[in-house]
C-alpha cells in the first residue's frame, strides 16, 4: 500500500489501553513514516488524542510496544519523549501570555549562565534562530498574549522545534485559525517535511489534510479501520471509513410530524476575540422537532448555545420563543421563557461535584419547588424521583454523589435538570460527548422521545454520523455561519462535510 | 478496573439510600469515626479537662462556656454561608467591632444632630447596628461581584476600613457606660448579654436562633441549595439560571449581620463599647467553620458542624484556662488541634473517594 | 500636621539639617557656632517640628499622652506630627525614617519594645534626632537623649499594698496580667507580688494573660470564677482589664469582690467614684509628656537637658478619697 520510498519512523504496534475496564484503544498498529505528512483522523471518542498521549509519553500503553527507528522505546513521560526527539503541540494553546516569544519558548529549560542565571542573550539569540527556521520575522521580546492566535500557534511549534525534534504531532491545530494561517502553517510544514522532520498531523478537516497529507489512518471506537497513502483515497472513502456502517442503527429515529415553530432566531450576532464567533446567524425550531448544528471544533456551536441561553451577550438579532421575543439575555430569563441547555462539558459546566444526584437535578426549579420559601423533602424526592425512573439514571439513590455515576448517568442528569424546568425548547450542546457507544443510543432515544412529547429539540455535534441519525433537520455550521441546512435522509456525509468546510454562508445552495 | 460498571448493575433508583452507610466494614466504621471527628474531639476534650479540673463540668461553667462559645458561633455561621460559596470573609471582627461602637455611641452620647441629640430605644439601637453590618456586607459582595475583587482582598480591606471607621466614632476612645437612662428611654441593651431566660443565656438563646434559622436556610430553602452550588461549581450554577451575583452578596450580607449581632452581645456583655473589641475574631470563626468541615473550596459544609467547631474551640480554651495553661502554650495547643482536625477531613475525603470507587 | 510650603524656608532648613548631618558625622556633637548659626538665621516664624509616636491611640492612656505633648510643644511654638506604631518595631522605624526625612528637631517616643526599639532611635540619633522617650524604657543608655518612665515597680508596689489594706490582708485572689512580651506587664506583676507575697494569708488562686484587652479580661475573669467561687480580690495589670474583670463581676452579683488595676484611666477614676474598682495606680501620663516636651525644647536651644538620661517618675494611688481630683491622667495637687 505504502509508496516504495516510504520508510516507516516512529511505529505503535498492537497497541491497546484500558481506562478502568472501558477500552480506549484496541490492538492499533499505527505507522508515521519518515519526513513525511501522517493524518490521523477519526470522530470525538476515536482514540486519537490516547493514542497520540502514548506516543508522546504522557501515557503508558496497556499492551503493546512502540518502535523507533525500528529498536523498541518506553517512554516514562513527555520529557523522555522529547530527549527521543518526539514533540507535541496540543489543541489548546499551553502558553504564557505575560511571558515573552522567547520566554515561552524556553519555559522550564531556560539556558543557564554564570552563577546560573538565565541568559537572556542565548535565549533571545536562540529564539530568533528558531523563528527564522519557520520564516518568521518577529521579536523574541514581544508578549506572546499581544501575538493572534495564529502567530501564538507559530510559537508553540517554535517552543518544540528549539529542541531537536525528529517527530513532530500536532493534535488539530487549525481549530482556531484563519485561513491565511493555515495557509503560513501548511507552508512551515512543507519546510519541516524537506528537513527530514516527521509530522503527525491530527485533523478533523478533511479538505485541509487532504492538501498536506502524505497517508492518512482512520481510527473508529478504538480501533485501526483504515490506512493508506493520501493518493489512495478520496473524501468519500475516508468519510466511509470514519463512519463506518451500522452505527446509524443506533439511533432510530423516526421523524415525527412536525409542528409550528416555538423558537426562531433572527440575524444572531455575536464578537468574539478574533472577529465574531456568531455571523448573523437564523434558524428555527418546530414543535416536535429535532434540528441537528453540525460543525466542526471552533464553527461556532457552543457559542450559538450559550447566545441562545443568555450565558453569552449577543450584539445584534432576535429570539423568539413561541412568539414572543426574548429581551433579557440572561439564563433565569431564558429559562423563564422555555428554553433549557444541557452545556457541552458536564463537568466543568454541567454537574455540580459536591452535590447529590437530587440536588443536581432539582437545581433549574427551585423556586418552582418551593412553598412560602421552603422546600419540601417529598416533593423533592418525588420530583428528582420522578425524572431519575423516566430517564432510566442508574443510580444507588437520590442522595448519592453524582460523582459516583457513570458518564453517560451523569449526563443523563443534567438532562434531567433541564427537563424538569419543563422547557419549550431543549438545547444540547454534544449530549454524547465522552460517553459509551450504549449511553449514546439511549441518550438518542431520549431526545427521541421528547421530540415526540412535543418539545422541540436543537442540538449541536460534531459528530457526522450522529447528527444524520438524530436529527430530522440538519443545519451545518463554519466560521459562525450558518453554512447550509439539509433535510436528514435526503443528505449524504459528504455534502455535509463539504459544507463544514465552507466558508460562505447558506443562501443560494442547493 | 470496574469502578463505573459495578454502580450501574442496580438499576432502579432506590430513593433515599445513604449510599456509604448501606454496607458495613472496617473502612466505612473508620469513616463513620472520621465524619463525626468534631463531635469525637469534644467529647474528648470534656473528658480531658473534667480530669484535670472538677468545676469543668459543672453547670454553672458549661453554662458560661456555652455563652462565651455563642459569640463565635455566631459569627462563625456568617462567615460559613460565605464559604460555602467558596468565598472568605476577613472583615467579621471588624464589622463587629464597628457595629459595638455605632451602637455604643447611640446609647452613651445619642445622635448628635444640629442643635438637637436623639436617643433611640435600645431595639432600634440593636436593629440599627446589624443594620449597620449588613450594610458593611453588602459592600463587601458588591466589591467582590461587580468589581471583581477577590474575596481575600476586598474583606481584608474591609477588616482595616471597619477598624478604623470603628475608632474614628470615638477618636480612638471608649463608650464605657451603655446602660441608658429611663429618661432617654434607652435603657435595656445589657438584656442581650448579660441577662437569662428560663435559665440560659439571653446570648445563648440569640445563637440557638441564629442556628437553627441557617440550619433551615441552608438545608430547606431555594436561596440556600443555590449557596452550595455556587460553591460546588460556579459555571454550572451560572447555565442552571442561578443568579451567582446575587447569591455571593447575600453572603456577605448575612456574614455582615451575624458579625454585627456577635459584636452587640460582645458590647452588652462588657457593657462597655471601645474600638478593639473583636480584634482577629474573623479568624476564630473561619477555624470553627473549618474545624466543622467546612471546605474552604465552596460547596460542602454545614452550619451544625460549624457550631460544633465553634464548641471545640471555646470549650478548648475556657478549659485551658480554668487549669492555668499559660497563654503561650493555649495558642500552641488551639492551633494544633485546628490543623489536625483540616488533617482529618483530608482523610475522610480519601477514604470516601476510595470507597465511591469500590 | 499643617507643613509650611514656602520654599526658600524649606531651603534653609535643609541646610541646617545638612549641617547637622555633617556635624554628626564628624563626632563632634553640636558645639560648633555653626549649627545654632543656621538655625537662628531662621526667621521666627519658620516653626521646627516634633514628631510624637505612641502606641494606638485607641487606649486612652496614649491618646492622653499624645494630647497632652502635642499641646504643650504647640505652647511652646513647635509644629507637630502625631504617629502611632501599634506596638510593631517594624512601624516604628518606618515613622522614625519619616521623623528623619521630615528633619524633625526632637522626637517624643513611647516605644515599641525595649530591644527592638534601641536601632531605630539610634538611627534618629545618627541623623542628629535626639529622642525623648517616655512611659517605655530601652535596654540602652546613651541612645535616648532622656527616658522619662513612670516608676512602675512602686506604683505597683502602691497597687499592691492597696489591694492587701481593701482584702483585709486575706483571702483567695487573682491575677490578670498584661501582654507577656510586654516589659510593663511583668515589671507590674512582680512589684504586686513584691507586697503581696508578704501576706502569708493572701493565696493567689489563679494567674492568666489578658493581654491588656477589655473583653477577653471578661472572659477570663467568668472562667476563674467557675473555678474559684470564692474568690476575693482580682489585681490586674492595667485599667481596661480592671474594667473586663468587673464586668463579668456584675454579671455574676459579685460586686463585693475587690478590683484594683493600674493606670488612673477616667473610666476607672469614675468607676472608683460609682463604689466599682476600688483602686487604681495612676501613671502621670501627661505630666511626663509634658516634661518630654519641655526637655527637648531646652535640648533644641542648648544641646544639653541638664538632667540625667533615666528619669522615674513616681505614680499616685488613686482610691475613692481622691478620685474627683483626677483628670486625663493629672491629678490636682
Amino acid at each position: 500500500m505504502t509508496a516504495p520510498a516510504s520508510r516507516p519512523l516512529l511505529v505503535a504496534e498492537n497497541v491497546s489501553k484500558s481506562y478502568g475496564g472501558v477500552r480506549a484503544l484496541r490492538e492499533v498498529t499505527f505507522t508515521a513514516y519518515h519526513g513525511e505528512v501522517n493524518v490521523l483522523v477519526g470522530e470525538n471518542g476515536a482514540g486519537k488524542s490516547t493514542l497520540m498521549k502514548i506516543l508522546a509519553g504522557a501515557e503508558s500503553p496497556t499492551a503493546g510496544r512502540i518502535l523507533l527507528d525500528g529498536a523498541e522505546v518506553t517512554f516514562r513521560s513527555p520529557r523522555d519523549a522529547m530527549s527521543h526527539g518526539i514533540g507535541i503541540i496540543h489543541q489548546e494553546l499551553s502558553l504564557f501570555p505575560d511571558l515573552s516569544i522567547a520566554e515561552n519558548i524556553f519555559a522550564g529549560r531556560e539556558p543557564r549562565g554564570a552563577l546560573g542565571m538565565v541568559d537572556f542573550a542565548a535565549e533571545k539569540a536562540r529564539t530568533a534562530a528558531v523563528l527564522a527556521r519557520l520564516g518568521r520575522r518577529l521579536d523574541p521580546g514581544t508578549p506572546v498574549g499581544l501575538l493572534p492566535i495564529g502567530q501564538q500557534q507559530l510559537v508553540e511549534i517554535a517552543r518544540v522545534l528549539a529542541e531537536d525534534v525528529r517527530v513532530l504531532i500536532m493534535d488539530e491545530p487549525t481549530s482556531a485559525l484563519s485561513n491565511q494561517e493555515v495557509d503560513t502553517l501548511f507552508e512551515v510544514m512543507d519546510d519541516l517535511r524537506r528537513d527530514g522532520v516527521t509530522v503527525i498531523y491530527i485533523s478533523h478537516r478533511l479538505e485541509e489534510f487532504r492538501r498536506i497529507g502524505d497517508h492518512v489512518t482512520v481510527l473508529r471506537d478504538g480501533t485501526l479501520v483504515a490506512h493508506a497513502p493520501m493518493t489512495e483515497t478520496d473524501t468519500g472513502w475516508i468519510v466511509r471509513q470514519m463512519v463506518g456502517r451500522g452505527q446509524e442503527g443506533l439511533f432510530a429515529r423516526d421523524s415525527a410530524a412536525t409542528g409550528e415553530v416555538l423558537m426562531s432566531v433572527t440575524g444572531l450576532t455575536a464578537p468574539g476575540p478574533a472577529g465574531a464567533v456568531l455571523d448573523s446567524v437564523s434558524l428555527e425550531v418546530r414543535r416536535g422537532e429535532v434540528v441537528g448544528v453540525y460543525g466542526l471544533m471552533g464553527a461556532g456551536r457552543t457559542e450559538l448555545m450559550e447566545c441562545l441561553m443568555g450565558a453569552r451577550q449577543a450584539t445584534e438579532g432576535e429570539i423568539r420563543v413561541r412568539g414572543r421575543v426574548c429581551a433579557e439575555a440572561t439564563v433565569p430569563a431564558r429559562l423563564a421563557a422555555g428554553l433549557a441547555l444541557v452545556p457541552e462539558d458536564r463537568q466543568r459546566e454541567g454537574l455540580v461535584q459536591t452535590m447529590s444526584v437530587q440536588n443536581n437535578v432539582l437545581l433549574s426549579s427551585l423556586t418552582a419547588l418551593a412553598r412560602r420559601w421552603l422546600l419540601s423533602p417529598r416533593r423533592e424526592r418525588a420530583g428528582a424521583g420522578e425524572q431519575v425512573a423516566d430517564l432510566a439514571i442508574k443510580t444507588p439513590g437520590l442522595r448519592a454523589e453524582v460523582t459516583a455515576l457513570s458518564g453517560g448517568n451523569q449526563q443523563k442528569v443534567v438532562l434531567a435538570r433541564a427537563l424538569l424546568t419543563e422547557p419549550t425548547v431543549l438545547l444540547l450542546d454534544e449530549p454524547t460527548r465522552g460517553v459509551d457507544v450504549g449511553a449514546k443510543a439511549e441518550i438518542a432515544r431520549v431526545i427521541g422521545d421528547l421530540a415526540g412529547r412535543g418539545l422541540g429539540v436543537l442540538f449541536a455535534s460534531s459528530e457526522l454520523a450522529e447528527v444524520m441519525a438524530m436529527a430530522d433537520r440538519i443545519l451545518v455550521m463554519a466560521k459562525g455561519r450558518i453554512t447550509g441546512e439539509f433535510q436528514a435522509g435526503q443528505v449524504s456525509e459528504k455534502e455535509l462535510v463539504a459544507a463544514s468546510a465552507s466558508d460562505k454562508a447558506f443562501g443560494g445552495r442547493p | 478496573m470496574t469502578a463505573t460498571v459495578k454502580g450501574e448493575t442496580r438499576s432502579a433508583p432506590a430513593p433515599d439510600g445513604p449510599a456509604a452507610a448501606s454496607r458495613w466494614s472496617p473502612r466505612a466504621g473508620l469513616l463513620l469515626l472520621l465524619r463525626g471527628r468534631t463531635a469525637i474531639v469534644l467529647v474528648l476534650l470534656i473528658v480531658v479537662f473534667h480530669t484535670l479540673s472538677p468545676h469543668y463540668l459543672s453547670d454553672s461553667n458549661l453554662l458560661l462556656m456555652t455563652k462565651h462559645v455563642s459569640i463565635n458561633a455566631i459569627l462563625a455561621i456568617g462567615v460559613t454561608f460565605v464559604i460555602l460559596t467558596g468565598g472568605i470573609d476577613l472583615s467579621v471582627g471588624s464589622i463587629a467591632g464597628l457595629a459595638g461602637m455605632i451602637c455604643g455611641g447611640l446609647l452613651y452620647e445619642g445622635l448628635r444632630l444640629p442643635g438637637d441629640t436623639v436617643y433611640f430605644s435600645a431595639v432600634m439601637v440593636i436593629l440599627i447596628g446589624i443594620l449597620a453590618g449588613t450594610g458593611v456586607g453588602a459592600l463587601n459582595g458588591l466589591l467582590i461581584t461587580r468589581l471583581r475583587v477577590a474575596p481575600f482582598i476586598a474583606t481584608l480591606g474591609m477588616l482595616y476600613v471597619a477598624r478604623g471607621f470603628a475608632s474614628l466614632r470615638s477618636d480612638g476612645g471608649t463608650f464605657p457606660d451603655l446602660a441608658g437612662r429611663p429618661a432617654r428611654g434607652n435603657t435595656g441593651f445589657s438584656i442581650i448579654g448579660v441577662n437569662t431566660w428560663l435559665g440560659l443565656p439571653v446570648a445563648v438563646w440569640i445563637m440557638v436562633v441564629v442556628a437553627a434559622a441557617a440550619i433551615l436556610v441552608t438545608t430547606r430553602t431555594p436561596f440556600g441549595r443555590r449557596v452550595y452550588a455556587v460553591g460546588g461549581n460556579e459555571r454550572a450554577a451560572v447555565l442552571a439560571g442561578i443568579r451567582t451575583g446575587r447569591i455571593k452578596t447575600a453572603t456577605y450580607m448575612i456574614s455582615g449581620a451575624c458579625a454585627a449581632l456577635a459584636g452587640l452581645l460582645l458590647t452588652s456583655e462588657l457593657g462597655a463599647a471601645y474600638p478593639d473589641t473583636a480584634t482577629t475574631y474573623e479568624l476564630n470563626a473561619i477555624a470553627a467553620a473549618v474545624l466543622g468541615g467546612t471546605s474552604l473550596f465552596g460547596g460542602r459544609g454545614t452550619i451544625a458542624g460549624t457550631v460544633m467547631g465553634a464548641f471545640v474551640i471555646g470549650f478548648l480554651s475556657d478549659g485551658l484556662v480554668l487549669v492555668g495553661v499559660s497563654a503561650f502554650w493555649q495558642l500552641v495547643v488551639k492551633g494544633s488541634v485546628i490543623v489536625l482536625a483540616v488533617v482529618m477531613e483530608q482523610a475522610q475525603q480519601r477514604v470516601q473517594a476510595r470507597m465511591a470507587a469500590h | 500636621m499643617t507643613s509650611s510650603s514656602a520654599s526658600p524656608r524649606r531651603a534653609l532648613g535643609a541646610l541646617a539639617a545638612a549641617t547637622l548631618l555633617t556635624l554628626a558625622g564628624c563626632g563632634t556633637s553640636g558645639e560648633q557656632p555653626a549649627a545654632s548659626g543656621a538655625s537662628s538665621a531662621a526667621p521666627a516664624a519658620a516653626a521646627k517640628l516634633i514628631v510624637i509616636i505612641t502606641p494606638s491611640p485607641d487606649n486612652v492612656f496614649f491618646k492622653a499622652e499624645q494630647d497632652a505633648a502635642a499641646a504643650q510643644a504647640k505652647k511652646l511654638g513647635y509644629e507637630t506630627l502625631v504617629l502611632s506604631h501599634d506596638d510593631d518595631p517594624t512601624k516604628q522605624s518606618q515613622e522614625i525614617d519619616t521623623a528623619i526625612s521630615r528633619k524633625a528637631a526632637a522626637i517624643i517616643l513611647d516605644n515599641a519594645g525595649a530591644d527592638a526599639s534601641v536601632a531605630a532611635i539610634q538611627k534618629a540619633k545618627d541623623a542628629g534626632i535626639p529622642s525623648f522617650l517616655i512611659d517605655r524604657e530601652i535596654n540602652k543608655a546613651g541612645v535616648a537623649a532622656a527616658q522619662i518612665v513612670s516608676n512602675n515597680a512602686q506604683g505597683a508596689a502602691l497597687g499592691g499594698q492597696e489591694f492587701a489594706r481593701l482584702m483585709g490582708n486575706k483571702g483567695k485572689y487573682a491575677e490578670l496580667t498584661g501582654k507577656p512580651t510586654d516589659t510593663n506587664a511583668g515589671v507590674r506583676s512582680q512589684g504586686y507580688h513584691s507586697i503581696l507575697d508578704q501576706y502569708g494569708d493572701m493565696k493567689m488562686v489563679a494567674q492568666q494573660a489578658a493581654n491588656w484587652d477589655q473583653a477577653t479580661a471578661l472572659s477570663i475573669t467568668q472562667t476563674i470564677l467557675q473555678a474559684h467561687p470564692d474568690l476575693k480580690g482580682i489585681i490586674a495589670g492595667n485599667d481596661t482589664m480592671a474594667l473586663g474583670a468587673y464586668a463579668a463581676l456584675k454579671a455574676a452579683k459579685k460586686t463585693d469582690v475587690i478590683v484594683v488595676g493600674f493606670d488612673g484611666s477616667p473610666d476607672v477614676v469614675d468607676s472608683i467614684t460609682g463604689g466599682g474598682v476600688k483602686a487604681t495606680v495612676l501613671q502621670p501620663a501627661a505630666k511626663i509628656s509634658e516634661m518630654a516636651v519641655d526637655q527637648a525644647d531646652k535640648f533644641i536651644k542648648t544641646k544639653s537637658t541638664g538632667l540625667p538620661e533615666k528619669q522615674s517618675i513616681d505614680c499616685t494611688l488613686v482610691n475613692k478619697d481622691n478620685a474627683a481630683d483626677v483628670t486625663n491622667f493629672a491629678i490636682k495637687s
